[in-house]
């Protein structure tokens, strides 16, 4: 009988697997790591391998880890900006040694390696680790490799039976990235710590990191910082029109919304008196809609988790792991949002049916509600979005397992229901010159909102009767004054946001590396509440659904004083920690000691902006896609950075001036 | 009929300011042979809306006398609501600013730009910096716009982006001049296109039409009663734009926190 030897990326995915394939009948055997396992079973893998006796094992993410020979463990010497061409070793780390010989040993028996790492770029890496484990006890060894987004057993055998290759251009990619974080952070951290400890007071004890991707995270909340910080306040002027009719009052918006010169607003305010009347230009009364989500993403994800869990993105993908580890949901690292059409997504909503919280709403999906959810514009290609996989009892889960699991359920259901639907009226004046509107919207039908309590709608009151061509006094108009208030601090959402659309680490790591600025003591978070406007989250409630198109041309500074952070309290449900628990960004003055310094070198890309790590990450998607090579992107990547690096030495008296002003807060 | 009296004729049956005969007479001897009719009016065009105004004898006398604004207009017309212009006026741009933005807003948009940086939506955006290719330096960048002479169409195109975030809804406020150098505000009543700060330059000509309402001493700029002439004054606006951001700063008062 042909023997097969199985290898997962982690030991729960291993067993579930074999779990999977054996039908549950395997044989455990301990290795000499205490945490995996050798589990022994027969499996029929399909033509050509057909009946097979297989092993299936594990390994506990990355095998191998790369490092600089012995020569260049020295911090003092050599420089640098050696280590931009020092040789580099790949190496399996002791802890890593019994595992690395256990694959070896299994593979000497087997013809033939499938590999069951998760489907990403990542995982793919260490498929090609784990290929030249079992490559050195049996170099003739086949190797193939599965491709699943969930270990939910049809789809485990299935994936089973369709094997494929290990895809070399994303182990390449990888390893590129591997390479470079290696020597780019090695130099820079060197260059950072041996050259500012000298400054002695708090510096002379931290160990002053670089990461390609830390600097312009850190660089975000930075500037934000001074966003906030220097932000002016200013006066505006605007013109307010209210109508009382039928007992509603209903207010008219100007059209200029706001003016900042107040003779100009008080020259078209008297216009509008002196017209004495209104003409009504336009009633509309038509249904609107507001959207159900898209389907989830990681980000997505990790913003929501922030915003309504009081979890950070790191803790969020934890748990989230975990819960795709015992298999109740798909693979939570995917940039995808859109179902494939193929899916069988009722059958999965037909599982939610038996909660007591959601069951009910499934039901009602289950019996016609469904509808096929909104099809995003991403599609990784790998996974789909997330979603759960199979019904998890609240008793099955503890606490952050079961908040993360009800907001992917809740997120899916609501995929799968339709938009909620109301009615608005618009109604358009002209008064002198001045256009004003007023909307009024009646929420008919809540729809998916009764299962997502992230967000609400709340209709405004109905407003009364007004005819096209008709003329009224209003009741009355007058100059309205407001200021403008800063932006608010970073949340986490919006760091994650930020990185997202500047090419920031992948989905996945952005979580990491904003742990990493903070553990840094690069940055804190705070409690918000204590300053900043707190407005700025709120682009992300617009009442309007079709909002989404019109984010981009958002204004700074642009928020109404800040009135709208008050308004998002009262949403109940099952996402409780809304109450003000929102954390912001601040660096610390080391933190901003550091961008600034390098900002104020001036050079072309400086480190804290997101430029050269953004390119890095096309780099490595162009290996993905076979537009450019391994050796080429190493040779680009360092050519930049060794060039920022002279320009660093020769520009070292700026950084250390920066950091005298602001961690010495002396000079300036 | 020689050709400075060819030319007067053909420029008085147009929207172009009418230029005095020695000023047409100076322009058409400077050239041996003459060039043709046609392309010694395009000259006299594009000249005049690139000259200042208020220079001696540059417009024609009884134009000048016209086509003016009622005397000190802000003083006697403060307490005045409402009136009309009884004639067309021909003025030129001194300054214009969107008042339907904050100017921290703009401070902060021109400092990124300053240090090429631009955002599109949340993504922070790398400009290409001291080009001329029309997505080059933005406001910052008198680069584009070579020596004056140029066709005020063309300057028009280099300079549309960066339009400092001007949108159908913007509302402008403008200083303008006439010919005999006074100097009153100008509000954009209802949209006109033409006009955006990064887009309109100074110096510029616009022709306010009779009927052209007076507000408390502001005109109200309609575009049914406004012709923008286009031109530009270079050293004005070359002054105006390097000393940009220091008046927002100024004028948003950012001065005060050092």
């Amino acid at each position: 009988m042909t023997r097969i030897l199985c290898v997962a990326e982690k030991p729960s995915i291993s067993k579930a697997v074999a779990g999977h394939l054996s039908g549950g009948h395997y044989q455990t055997n301990n290795t000499r790591d205490a945490y995996i396992k050798n589990y022994t079973f027969d499996f029929d893998f399909g033509p050509p391998w057909g009946h097979c006796s297989v092993t299936m094992t594990a390994v506990k993410g990355h095998l191998t880890a790369v490092e600089f020979p012995g020569e260049y463990k020295q911090w003092e010497y050599p420089p640098p900006d050696r280590l931009f061409d020092a040789p580099v070793l790949t190496v399996i780390p002791n802890d890593n040694k019994s595992i690395a010989k256990n694959i070896e040993d299994q593979a000497r028996r087997a013809s033939a390696l499938v590999i069951w790492t998760d489907c990403d770029r990542e995982g793919e890496h260490i498929g090609s680790e784990i290929r030249a484990a079992a490559r050195k006890g049996n170099a003739q060894i086949q190797i193939k490799r599965a491709r699943f987004s969930n270990v939910e057993r049809a789809h485990i055998l299935s994936a089973a039976r369709r094997l494929i290759a290990l895809d070399d251009r994303q182990v390449d990619a990888v390893s590129a990235r591997i390479e470079l974080d290696l020597r780019i952070g090695y130099a820079f951290t060197r260059f950072l710590t041996l050259n500012l400890r000298p400054l002695g007071g708090p510096l002379s004890k931290l160990t002053l990191s670089y990461g390609s991707c830390q600097f312009p995270t850190l660089g975000f909340v930075v500037d934000r910082y001074f966003r906030v910080k220097n932000f002016v306040p200013e006066p505006f002027w605007g013109i307010k029109v209210m109508h009382e009719r039928d007992d509603i009052k209903v207010n008219f918006n100007w059209s200029r919304h706001r003016l900042f010169d107040r003779m100009s607003v008080v020259i078209l305010y008297e216009r509008c008196l002196s017209a004495r009347t209104a003409k009504v230009t336009k009633v509309q009364e038509k249904p609107t809609k507001k959207w159900k989500p898209l389907p989830l993403t990681t980000v997505e994800l990790q913003k929501m988790a922030t915003r309504f869990l009081r979890m950070t993105g790191q803790q969020a993908m934890t748990v989230a792991e975990k819960l795709y580890n015992k298999g109740f949901i798909s693979y939570p690292r995917t940039e995808t949002d859109r179902f494939d059409k193929g899916m069988n997504l009722r059958a999965l909503v037909q599982k939610q049916t038996q909660d007591a919280r959601w069951g009910p709403f499934a039901q009602n999906l289950v019996d016609g509600g469904f509808q096929q959810p909104r099809q995003g514009r991403h599609d990784d290609k790998a996974h789909p979005p997330i979603h759960p996989i199979t019904y998890a009892a609240p008793t099955a889960l503890d606490d952050s397992e079961r908040r993360v699991y009800e907001l992917v359920t809740r997120r899916f259901l609501a995929c799968c229901a339709e938009d909620a639907r109301g009615s608005a009226t618009d109604v358009e004046l002209l008064y002198g010159d001045e256009a004003f509107a007023a909307r009024g919207v009646v929420v008919l039908a809540r729809n998916y909102l009764d299962v997502y309590p992230y967000e609400n709608w709340t209709g405004t009151a109905e407003l009364p009767r007004f005819v096209v061509g008709e003329r009224f006094e209003p009741t009355e108009a007058m100059v309205t004054e407001g200021k403008t208030s800063p932006p608010g601090y970073l949340t986490e959402a919006d760091l994650i946001a930020l990185m997202d659309a500047n090419g920031i680490g992948t989905d996945a790591t952005m979580a990491e590396h904003i742990e990493k600025i903070q553990e840094r003591q690069y940055a804190r978070t705070v409690e918000r509440g204590g300053g900043g406007g707190g407005n700025q989250a709120a682009e992300e409630d617009e009442p309007e659904p079709p909002a989404a198109a019109a984010r981009g041309g958002r204004g700074r500074g642009r928020g109404r004083g800040g009135g709208r952070g008050g308004a998002r309290g009262g949403r109940g449900g099952p996402a409780p920690g809304r109450g003000g628990g929102v954390r912001e960004f601040i660096p610390t003055s080391l933190g901003v000691a550091l961008i600034e310094g390098f900002d104020r070198m001036h050079f072309e890309t400086s480190l804290g902006k997101p430029f050269l790590r953004k390119e890095m990450e096309l780099k490595m998607k162009a290996i993905c896609e076979g537009r450019t090579t391994k050796q080429v992107v190493l040779h680009e990547s360092l050519g930049e950075y060794r060039q920022v690096y002279e320009q660093s030495r020769a520009e070292l008296n700026i950084l250390k001036a920066a950091c005298r002003q602001y961690v010495f807060q002396n000079g300036g | 009929m020689d050709i400075p009296h060819q030319l007067h004729t053909s420029l008085s049956t147009t929207t172009t300011p009418l230029p005095s005969l020695p000023w047409l007479t100076s322009l058409t001897t400077s050239r041996h042979p003459p060039p043709p009719l046609a392309s010694l009016l395009a000259t006299a065009r594009t000249r005049l809306l690139c000259s200042d105004l208020t220079t001696p004898n540059l417009l024609d006398p009884q134009y000048a006398a016209t086509h003016t604004l009622p005397p000190h207009l802000q003083q006697t017309h403060a307490a005045t609501r409402e009136t009309k212009l009884a004639q067309d006026v021909v003025v030129q741009v001194l300054d214009i600013e969107d008042i339907s933005r904050s100017t921290w807003e703009q401070v902060e948009e021109l400092e990124a730009v300053a240090r090429g940086e631009g955002t599109r939506g949340r993504e922070v955006v790398r400009l290409p910096t001291s080009t001329n290719n029309g997505n080059g330096a933005g406001e910052d960048g008198e680069g584009g716009v070579g020596e004056g002479t140029q066709d005020p169409g063309q300057g028009q195109a280099q300079q549309q982006q960066s339009g400092g975030g001007s949108s159908k809804n913007s509302t402008h406020k403008l200083v303008v001049q006439d010919c005999k150098g006074q100097k009153v505000h100008a509000i954009e009543l209802k949209r006109v296109e033409r006009l955006a700060v990064g887009k309109t330059f100074i110096g510029e000509k616009i022709l306010l039409r009779a009927g052209t309402v007076v507000a408390r001493g502001a005109v109200l700029l309609d575009p049914a009663l406004c012709v923008v002439l286009g031109g530009k004054v270079e050293a004005w606006h070359r002054a105006w734009v390097d000393g940009r951001l220091a008046r927002l700063r100024e004028a948003a008062g950012a001065e005060r926190r050092g």
